[in-house]
């Protein structure tokens, strides 16, 4: 069965000054879908998602379920779309419990609603429960990445973009962080999950796409990928 | 010979202008830290706060209202500021120095239009509580001191509230550490630009109406209290609003005891060594940068 088409991405680029480091990227997800996007360093996948948010000076469209975003990152919030961007983005200096309050901002941080969400949460990252009042910055690297993506849940997305969440973490909790993606997925959330360690992608996502060289080289069906030979092939193609 | 006395009454005054200097510098820290800009025009804020004040009670408004209508006035004067000259070269991603330099200029238009429509001659307000001094161990406290401490104090307390415990306050804070960050969670930064202005420039005004019954206000005020505000900032760690209001303190009395010691003239050079020795031996402020 196929949904309705969540996110299409059209002839989007992006510049940095003088240097493109985004080519004409096309890129389409259903609702409910879990996305991969793969790529070595330096390939485009970050500014991929800055684009798609908002964030970077691109050129081209976005459509999300079928209305076209607006290029602001609090418009695209609000349409419902949350980004855990690269490096988490938390706010150190500010109490975790702050941290939550502020994702569920758009609701005013407070109300049923809310307390409804945090509940959410916290049941899905017990962790963060027992640091509600220390200072962000002061948590594990661990820590700080389960508190980015419950900040982003705060604001009950439909669809959310994860630029390397397991970066720097221990494979342990890389793999905490990505099961329970898996869980939000089976509860109907839509995700788009940027990574560079691709198995550990390819076991989540129900399709995946290549960056390479600021272009989406291939898109790739991940039962089809059985060895590291047929990974490189996309890669390096 | 060191007269107790005077010595103790020279730390009261000088205290009391600090708490001028510190509502300034927390001006200055509040839009810093919304945009990263360091607005110049906070000394105009400050002298429109009392020359607004001071031409209202002239129509024989009563000091309550003068005031507040100044404030609001101000507060909306900064909004202005932020609309039509910060905003459009924020959005042209305008360099610090251009946002910086505007400023100044938007300074100096307040300046010469106050000029234009109240004259060269200074202006003052009566004091708050027309009463003499209370005596304590011969220091003379004027009720204008009590007023301008009291006042300082309160409003510290209440800033302290909105930032750690408001919403808005705390989403103040998410864009002063990571602007990006904060317009992912829905927070529209422009807003709480403008809502920075407004404060800050709120701020200003009631430094401007608490300060003018001591000395006095004239169209040209806001330079030498902007640099003051400007240095009170920077002593405090730029971006930290109570140590702003430290600095502030620290610059007041610094000031007022070069002035016990060596000599009216010295007013200024105190409030630059303490600049100085600032820059030099804690650039990062007495609370540490914010940044
Ligand atoms: N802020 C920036 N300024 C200039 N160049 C940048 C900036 N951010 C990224 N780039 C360049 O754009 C290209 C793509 O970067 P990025 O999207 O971060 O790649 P990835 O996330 O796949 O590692 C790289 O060549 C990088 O050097
Ligand atoms: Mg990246």
């Amino acid at each position: 069965m196929t949904t309705a088409p969540i996110l299409e991405v059209r002839g989007l680029s992006a510049r940095y000054g003088e240097v493109v480091a985004l080519r004409d990227a096309e890129l389409t997800m259903r609702e409910g879908e879990f996305v991969a996007v793969l790529g070595p360093n330096g390939a485009g996948k970050s500014t991929l998602m800055r684009s798609i948010i908002g964030l970077a000076n691109a050129t081209g469209t976005v459509r999300f379920r079928g209305a076209a975003l607006k290029r602001d990152p609090a418009a695209v919030a609000a349409a419902g779309i949350a980004l855990v961007p690269e490096g988490r983005g938390i706010f150190g200096p500010m109490s975790v419990a702050e941290n939550l309050q502020l994702g569920a901002y758009m609701i005013g941080g407070r109300g049923p609603d809310y307390e409804r969400r945090l509940a959410r949460v916290l049941h899905l990252f017990p962790r963060l429960k027992e640091r509600l009042d220390q200072v962000a910055g002061s948590m594990s690297g661990g820590e700080q990445q389960m508190l980015a993506v419950g900040r982003a849940l705060m604001a009950d997305p439909k669809l959310i973009l994860l630029d390397e969440p397991s970066l720097g973490l221990a494979p342990k909790v890389t793999a905490e962080i990505l099961e329970s993606l898996a869980l939000l997925n089976r509860e109907g959330l839509s995700v788009l999950l940027v990574e560079q360690k691709a198995p550990l992608a390819l076991k989540l996502a129900g399709r995946a796409y290549v960056v390479s060289n600021g272009r989406i080289s291939a898109e790739i069906d991940p039962k089809e990928i059985t060895s590291h030979g047929d990974l490189a092939r996309y890669y390096f193609a | 010979m060191l007269d107790p006395v005077f010595l103790a009454q020279t730390i009261l005054n000088g205290l009391s202008v600090g708490c001028i200097y510190g509502l300034i510098g927390i001006g200055f820290c509040v839009i810093y830290n919304a945009s990263g800009i360091v607005n110049f025009a906070q000394g105009a804020f400050v002298m429109m706060g009392g020359m607004i004040t001071h031409v209202l009670m002239q129509q024989h408004l009563p000091l309550i209202p003068s005031a507040l209508l100044a404030i609001i006035v101000v507060a909306l004067a900064g909004v202005v500021i932020e609309r039509i000259v910060v905003r459009p070269l924020w959005d042209r991603k305008a360099t610090m120095f251009v946002m910086i330099l505007a400023t100044l200029a938007a300074q100096i238009v307040i300046e010469r239009l106050t000029l234009m429509l109240v004259g060269d001659q200074p202006k003052s307000i009566a004091v708050f509580t027309d009463l003499p001094p209370i005596k304590l161990a011969g220091v003379a406290i004027g009720y204008q001191t009590l007023w301008i401490m009291g006042t300082s104090l309160v409003l510290i307390a209440a800033l302290g509230l909105f930032f750690q415990k408001t919403l808005v306050g705390r989403a103040m804070r998410a864009c002063a550490i990571n602007r990006e960050a904060a317009a992912l969670q829905g927070i529209v930064v422009s807003r709480m630009l403008a809502m920075s202005f407004a404060l800050s420039a709120a701020l200003g005004a009631i430094a401007g109406i608490l300060v003018t019954p001591t000395q006095f206000t004239a169209f040209n005020v806001g330079t030498p209290f902007a640099i003051s505000g400007f240095i009170a900032a920077i002593v405090g760690g730029f971006g930290r609003p109570f140590g702003a209001f430290l600095g502030g303190l620290l610059l007041g009395l610094a000031q007022a005891l070069a002035v016990f010691g060596l000599g009216s003239g010295l007013k200024n050079m105190a409030a630059l060594s303490v600049l100085l020795i600032f820059l030099f031996l804690r650039p990062s402020g007495i609370l540490g940068s914010a940044k």
